[in-house]
């Protein structure tokens, strides 16, 4: 996909079929990679050419090697797109089933020039 | 939707605006431009680490520096219902303005040329006709 206007609001595309599918409802959200290192989820409500972007619901995801991962919430976020190093679309599957109180992980470093 | 509408709608709003160097500035949106040059006014400013504070009557801060913006969450359902309300009091406008104008002026030309050109010969009274 070399346009994000496929991750635009999954939400929205899901709401219409809530009614019928609202037992196994998930909301599809993106996740972001800033250049300081930071991880940020949330469901991509819009994005311009220069790759800003605006996150509702957005979470920092903290990750360290000796606790469990933190989910900060954030709110609505505009994030510029000269920060961003990475936007990817969740499964939000396989992110339900992760128990993210048992990952540990390196925390990303800041990209340095 | 566009980061900027968003941006825009936000005026008069309470922000906080995080720069590359880790700078934040809490403060109220006086102004925005394209290029996300704000004005914020009643700013808190905080250094990188957090630990030291700054009250500033009014700032200034260039587009190019900002990192991300936090918004109020209420901010983007007003955004969402305002440009609902902006498209759909387009399309009941723009109808009613387009098919009076499609009358006059698309139609008119469009039946002489095709007179003219499709029907060459046998037709070409008619078409000459109608149009003059």
């Amino acid at each position: 996909m070399s346009s994000l206007q496929g991750y635009v609001d999954r939400e929205r595309l899901m709401e219409t079929l809530y009614v019928i599918l609202s037992p196994v409802l998930y909301i599809d959200r993106v996740l972001v990679i800033l250049q300081d290192g930071r991880v940020i989820v949330g469901t991509l409500a819009g994005y311009d050419q220069k790759s800003n972007v605006v996150l509702s619901d957005s979470k920092e995801r903290v990750y360290s090697t000796d606790e469990p991962v933190e989910e900060i919430p954030l709110g609505l976020y505009l994030v510029k797109g000269d920060q961003i190093v990475l936007i990817g679309e969740i499964d939000s599957e396989k992110d339900a089933s992760t128990d993210l109180s048992d990952v540990r992980a390196e925390p990303l470093p800041a990209i340095r020039y | 939707m566009l980061p900027l509408s968003l941006l825009n709608a936000a005026q008069n709003k309470p922000m906080l605006v995080e720069l590359k160097n880790g700078e934040t500035f809490n403060g109220h949106l006086v102004n925005c431009d394209n290029f996300m040059n704000i004005t914020l006014r009643e700013v808190y400013q905080t250094n990188p680490d957090g630990d030291r504070f700054w009250k500033l009557k009014e700032c200034y801060i260039r587009g190019s520096t900002i990192k991300y913006l936090r918004i109020p969450d209420s901010l983007l359902d007003s955004v969402k219902d305002e440009q609902t309300r902006a498209r759909e009091a387009g399309r009941s406008a723009r109808g009613s303005h387009v098919s009076g104008a499609g009358n006059r002026g698309r139609g008119g030309p469009a039946h002489r040329a095709r007179g003219g050109q499709t029907r060459g010969g046998p037709t070409r009274g008619r078409g000459r006709g109608r149009g003059a």
